[in-house]
């Protein structure tokens, strides 16, 4: 691989989706804390509908605060945020969210009602929807995320897995285009983590856009997503995962590990890296035979 | 929420104020609370008022200090309206009342914002205050940026479901506040819990005294700033008490 070029194609983000119908774009967006410190600098990024986007960076590089402009809880300083065409700037968070959900990273922040079912609906009454859809999206979602046993039960009771399931639960009741998940793996075994990236596919498989915050490479590495790599309030690289993963570079200077696949392959001096290890396994009994 | 509470967060700095030994702050802020609540006067309440932007200008916090006082100058109207229209007092009473709040608040303000909880705590050990007293003060200050950013996040978390709170009637408003205080307490009891275990499991109690790593020490110039405002307090009260003025 070119390393030249590959540095080239990851500064101006080269992974753009194939349908390329913008739904998220940031232009030259600046935001500072009400403190003054300075969280995102220069941002320039757009969406396109159906991408799987992975926005890595280390803790304060300001994942956080870059997603948490797509539904307008923060508005930016300087630039302009626009989605579905609407600028942030004229629109509440309020309205936005029926498009844009965000799962946040701490479930004991979101849960407040007296039971699982009233949980779900609490969100869905807020958007307006009718009583026979309430009804159908909380089965649905109790359903599909496994919590029909725990209906009845006040969500404070759960576990601590089964409370961020019912969070992606709450948040997906509702269909919103866009999903935003901050931070999925926090506090969460390897059988949820499996869980995650089946409903990450299943969402991609219905061309829905999601995008994942976080600095668990392990977790995002089998995904292959479109990954955009933050430090210090800027965009330092945006291309495919193999392209971000494959620049040493850039991993450093934001300080973030490479994937035990990737590294692997590295010390191999092979650039074209395995999603999986049944993939490294397929590559290197290849290179075993070819060797022998 | 935020304006209100930033006026009482402590902002880490280096002036004059900051280096002085915080039971001289202590006594600065006192005189100046207790002059203001004993000044009859409006001038005397402006000077004092004028006393303490001079102050927050010197200990470099005049940009926090600012920002809480668009809150507790409404506040003050509203105490100047209660006093002429309820409590039926002439307009001078109105005007000194109100002055008087802001003026109190201002002092009180001035001391949190240049204070380590630190700080208080060792200004707490030297008034021999009961340690778990002093314990339970100083965590509760500790706490309330904590709180405060949980409380934010917690708001996001409930707007990015749809809920407006600020909208509908005054009934609405205080139902829409459910999402947000029931969240914030568990959180709020959670994070209590965990600390005392914490501290159980660093022999807090083990000693009734125990003992500290700072011990306050007063220099030749806090010496010279108790004398200065001691001097300046006498005078508040002289004016206040013996001079008529307007």
């Amino acid at each position: 691989m070119d390393s030249s070029n590959k540095m080239s194609t990851l500064e101006r983000g080269s992974s753009k989706h194939p349908n390329d119908e913008t739904i998220i774009s940031f232009e030259n967006v600046d935001y500072s804390h009400p403190n003054g410190t300075a969280a995102l600098k220069h941002v320039s990024l757009s969406v396109s509908r159906g991408e799987l986007v992975a926005i890595l960076g280390t803790n304060g590089a300001g994942k956080s605060t870059l997603v948490r402009h797509i539904n307008a809880l923060l508005k930016p300083t300087h630039g302009r945020v626009a989605v579905f065409g609407t600028d942030t700037k004229e629109t509440t968070s309020a309205t936005l969210s029926r498009k844009v959900g965000i799962v946040f990273q701490n479930a004991n922040n979101q849960l407040f009602s007296d039971s699982v079912r009233s949980e779900i609906q609490f969100g869905l009454k807020n958007f307006g929807f009718s009583q026979a859809l309430i009804d159908e999206r909380t089965r649905w979602a109790l359903d599909t995320f496994g919590l029909q046993q725990y209906a009845d039960r006040p969500p404070m009771e759960l576990s601590g897995g089964e409370k961020k399931r019912l969070c992606n639960a709450l948040v997906l009741a509702w269909e919103p285009e866009i999903l935003i998940l901050d931070e999925p793996t926090v506090g969460q075994d390897s059988e949820q983590k499996e869980k995650l990236i089946e409903m990450i596919r299943t969402l991609q498989n219905q061309s829905r856009t999601v995008i994942v915050v976080t600095h668990d490479v392990e977790f995002i590495w089998p995904l292959q997503p479109r990954t955009v790599l933050m430090t210090a309030g800027k965009i330092i690289a945006d291309g495919s995962a193999a392209e971000v993963f494959g620049s040493v570079e850039k991993m450093k200077e934001a300080s973030v590990l490479l994937p035990q696949l990737v590294e692997l392959f590295n010390s191999m001096r092979i650039a074209q890296y395995p999603a999986n290890v049944f993939q490294a396994a397929d590559q290197i009994s290849q290179l075993a035979i070819g060797g022998t | 929420m935020q304006w209100i509470a930033s006026g009482f967060l402590f902002v880490r700095g280096y002036s004059l104020i900051h280096r002085m030994d915080p039971r001289i702050r202590l006594f600065l802020a006192a005189t100046l609370f207790i002059v203001g609540l004993l000044s009859q006067s409006v001038v005397e309440l402006s000077v004092l008022i004028a006393l303490c932007f001079v102050i927050s200008l010197v200990a470099q916090i005049a940009k926090r200090f600012s920002k809480s006082l668009v809150f507790v100058g409404g506040l003050s109207f509203v105490v100047f309206l209660i006093s002429v229209f309820l409590s039926h007092q002439s307009v001078t009473a109105g005007i000194i009342n109100g002055l008087r709040l802001f003026e109190v608040i201002q002092a009180t303000s001035i001391f949190f914002l240049t204070t380590t909880p630190d700080e208080l705590e060792q200004v707490m050990r030297w008034f021999r205050l009961p340690i778990d007293f002093i314990m339970v003060f100083v965590i509760a200050v500790r706490f309330v940026p904590v709180l405060l950013m949980d409380a934010i996040q917690i708001m996001d978390a409930q707007r990015s479901r749809g809920l407006e709170f600020e909208k509908g009637s005054l009934i609405q408003r205080l139902k829409n506040t459910i999402p947000l205080l029931v969240p914030l307490i568990a959180v709020a009891v959670t994070r209590s819990l965990d600390l005392a275990e914490a501290m159980d499991a660093r022999a807090y109690g083990a000693l009734r005294r125990p003992s500290s790593m700072y011990v306050l020490a007063m220099r030749a110039s806090d010496y010279a700033s108790l004398l200065c405002f001691a001097l300046g307090g006498a005078l508040g009260l002289y004016i206040a008490f013996f001079l008529k003025l307007f």
